[in-house]
């Protein structure tokens, strides 16, 4: 065996033993059932979960829901990071590293502390509602509802969609923009025809991120959603930690990380087909 | 043969030599046994973990020279560990909920309640139901006193005034099973009758808000958007101290539903002796009245005795556990995933 592939064992038999192994368990599981009037899993395999599944319209909706606001969540996120991966990487200068650090904080402060913030922020007690009631403005329903939930959602995920932006923008060169500008393109242009398109690797993986992130997410809805919105984590969540049904659970989570692994699928074709074609033009 | 007699005669002597040299109850030669030893015990973190550590854990490792490990999270994160393991069991000690026990006794996973353990008969009678009864608490009702001006009965409730104010917890648990329960009693059956039970809750829509901890519902209370919602005792007691304005009620029509936590002895576990141990001291006196005075969660252990202050706040009198309503959990643990449904579309509508 050569010298390379020797090094690699110990990762492999790591990710071997930690993911791969749990994730085959994970698969295996969404195909038993549990008997009746117990909490063991029953002989046999079938399809009774995944059937379960996609035969009640609650799960359905519950997929499609989730679809939509991770689709919304990722929007959202693109628009917001644009001009702030730009500051940072333009125009920012010694700031840099302080405002790359502080992106960085709801990342590792964990999904439940930032979640709790956002309750007293937009709270009927809150930061939001008593400015709106010192301006004497009605106040504004945003704990159970989608905007809320949403709101969450950018706010934990935003930090994934600058970070790879801000790596791309920052490689780009300011000629490029220069020479835009002294042939009379307005800033519009600029940012459409130059900018973005050179940006586009890193809006991928920040939107790939973002959307994963969004999808699986369960503190965020659990806790902003007040239990008016189901989405995909909170359902799984209910199912694996409170109804116990581990193999109906196990069945949710192999359909979210099929869902996932469909995305990386279409994103890499599409990515590929656009390579080729720029390379043609 | 020879060699295990003759090491339990050292043993006896050692521990008579011991029992003459320290005449208190520690005794270093029974310390031996369990030297390098662990006993992993899975329990709730923040001061149920502090309180074990401090009157079960503590004194055992002294005692014995094992060292005890906590792995602290939900209930269902312990149930899911020792089902997986059920072969091979790595955890000694699962503390569960009162709906969980008697199926992990069905299913095998635990060892039943031993009648004979000195820890059994302190507990109240017919309170051991698949695990060892750790404390009892009782559904009952959090309001907020500005909205509801005495201490309200379940059937309050559904007064047209409080249409939209009323908060509940995540489902499935005992909260919400309780007040399935206490509902369908309320429309003349019991929980038995799952249509009945959810028709009546069903009226209590559009449900303010779920909450998954008590922050998240006081704050909602303290901003009048919901005026009741059923609540276990114990820690929301412990949390009134900090909210003036929210009281807790205890329900007569029908009582609070009894809730429990519950210490299981996981079946073939790696340190059972250990595990014995831990239970007596966790079942103990001194456990259990800090529980009570503490945590308000009310002491299963018939001899403690707590002051008149703490036991007006806390189920510990006969009397007061023939009053409380009990469920049928194994029934209700078999319509868990039909009616976590029923739930989500019914009650929640979502």
């Amino acid at each position: 065996m050569p010298l390379p592939v020797f090094l690699l064992l110990p990762a492999l038999i790591l990710s071997a033993g930690v993911f791969l192994a749990p994730f085959l368990w994970l698969a295996s599981t969404s195909f038993r059932t549990q008997a009746a009037g117990s909490l063991l899993l029953a002989e046999g395999v079938s399809l009774d979960n995944y059937i379960r599944l996609f035969a009640d319209p609650y799960f359905v909706e519950v997929l499609i829901r989730t679809l939509a606001y991770s689709l919304a969540t990722t929007l959202a996120s693109v628009l917001i990071a644009l001009p702030v991966a730009r500051f940072i990487a333009v125009r920012a200068g010694r700031l840099k590293g302080f405002l790359l650090a502080l992106m960085l904080v709801p990342l590792v402060s964990g999904a439940l502390l930032p979640s709790l913030g956002m309750l007293h922020l937009m709270g009927p007690l809150g930061v939001v509602n008593g400015i709106a009631r010192m301006l004497g403005l009605p106040p504004v329903k945003l704990l159970g509802t989608s905007a809320g939930i949403l709101i969450g959602l950018v706010q934990s995920f935003l930090p994934l969609m600058v970070l790879p932006l801000v790596n791309t923008l920052s490689r780009l060169p300011s000629d490029l923009e220069q020479a835009a500008a002294s042939l009379g393109a307005p800033a519009i242009a600029i940012w459409r025809r130059v900018i973005l398109p050179l940006a586009m690797p890193g809006l991928v993986a920040g939107s790939v991120l973002v959307f994963c992130a969004s999808f699986t997410s369960f503190v965020t809805p659990q806790i902003l959603g007040q239990g008016h919105i189901a989405m995909f984590g909170t359902v799984a969540y209910q199912q694996a930690g409170q109804v116990l049904d581990w193999p109906f659970a196990s069945a949710l989570a192999v359909v979210a990380l099929a869902m996932i692994g469909l995305l990386q699928a279409v994103v890499t074709l599409a990515s590929r087909f656009v390579r080729r074609r720029e390379i043609r033009q | 043969m020879s060699h295990m007699s003759c090491n339990s005669v050292l043993r006896a002597a050692a521990a008579g030599l011991a029992a003459t040299l320290f005449v208190t109850a520690e005794l270093p030669a029974v310390a031996q046994d369990f030297k390098g030893k662990t006993l992993v015990v899975g329990t709730w973190g923040g001061d149920i973990e502090r309180l074990l550590r401090q009157n079960a854990a503590e004194p055992l490792e002294k005692e014995t020279g094992a060292k005890v490990e906590f792995v602290l999270g939900g209930s269902g994160d312990r149930m899911a560990r020792i089902y997986a393991e059920k072969s091979n069991p790595t955890m000694d000690v699962a503390f569960v909920n009162i709906y969980e026990a008697p199926q992990a006794l069905k299913d095998g996973v635990v060892v039943a309640p031993d009648p004979n353990a000195p820890y059994y008969k302190d507990v109240w009678d017919g309170m051991n139901n698949g695990c060892y009864a750790m404390s009892l608490v009782g559904l009952g009702i959090a309001y907020n006193k500005k909205l509801v001006s005495t201490p309200p009965e379940w059937a309050d409730m559904w007064k047209p005034e409080y249409k939209g104010k009323i908060g509940l917890s995540s489902y499935p648990g005992s909260e919400g099973d309780g007040i399935l329960g206490a509902a369908a009693r309320l429309a003349g059956k019991d929980e038995h009758d799952a249509d009945a039970a959810f028709g009546k809750l069903k009226e209590l829509t559009p449900i303010a808000l779920t909450y998954t901890n008590l922050d998240e519902i006081f704050a909602m209370m303290d901003a009048g958007q919901v005026a009741m919602a059923p609540m276990i005792s114990g820690y929301v007691l412990a949390a009134l101290k900090t909210h003036p304005d929210i009281g807790f009620s205890f329900p007569k029509n029908p009582g609070p539903v009894l809730v429990r936590d519950m210490l299981c002895l996981v079946k073939n576990s790696p340190q059972p002796e250990l595990a014995k141990k831990f239970a007596a001291l966790a079942l103990g006196v001194k456990n259990q009245t800090d529980y009570a005075e503490q945590l308000y969660f009310g002491p299963t252990n018939k001899n403690v005795k707590l002051s008149a202050k703490i036991s007006a706040d806390v189920i510990d009198t006969p009397d007061e556990v023939k009053a409380l309503l009990q469920l049928d959990w194994p029934y209700v643990i078999a319509q868990r995933a039909n009616w976590t449904q029923r739930w989500n579309k019914e009650i929640l509508g979502q």
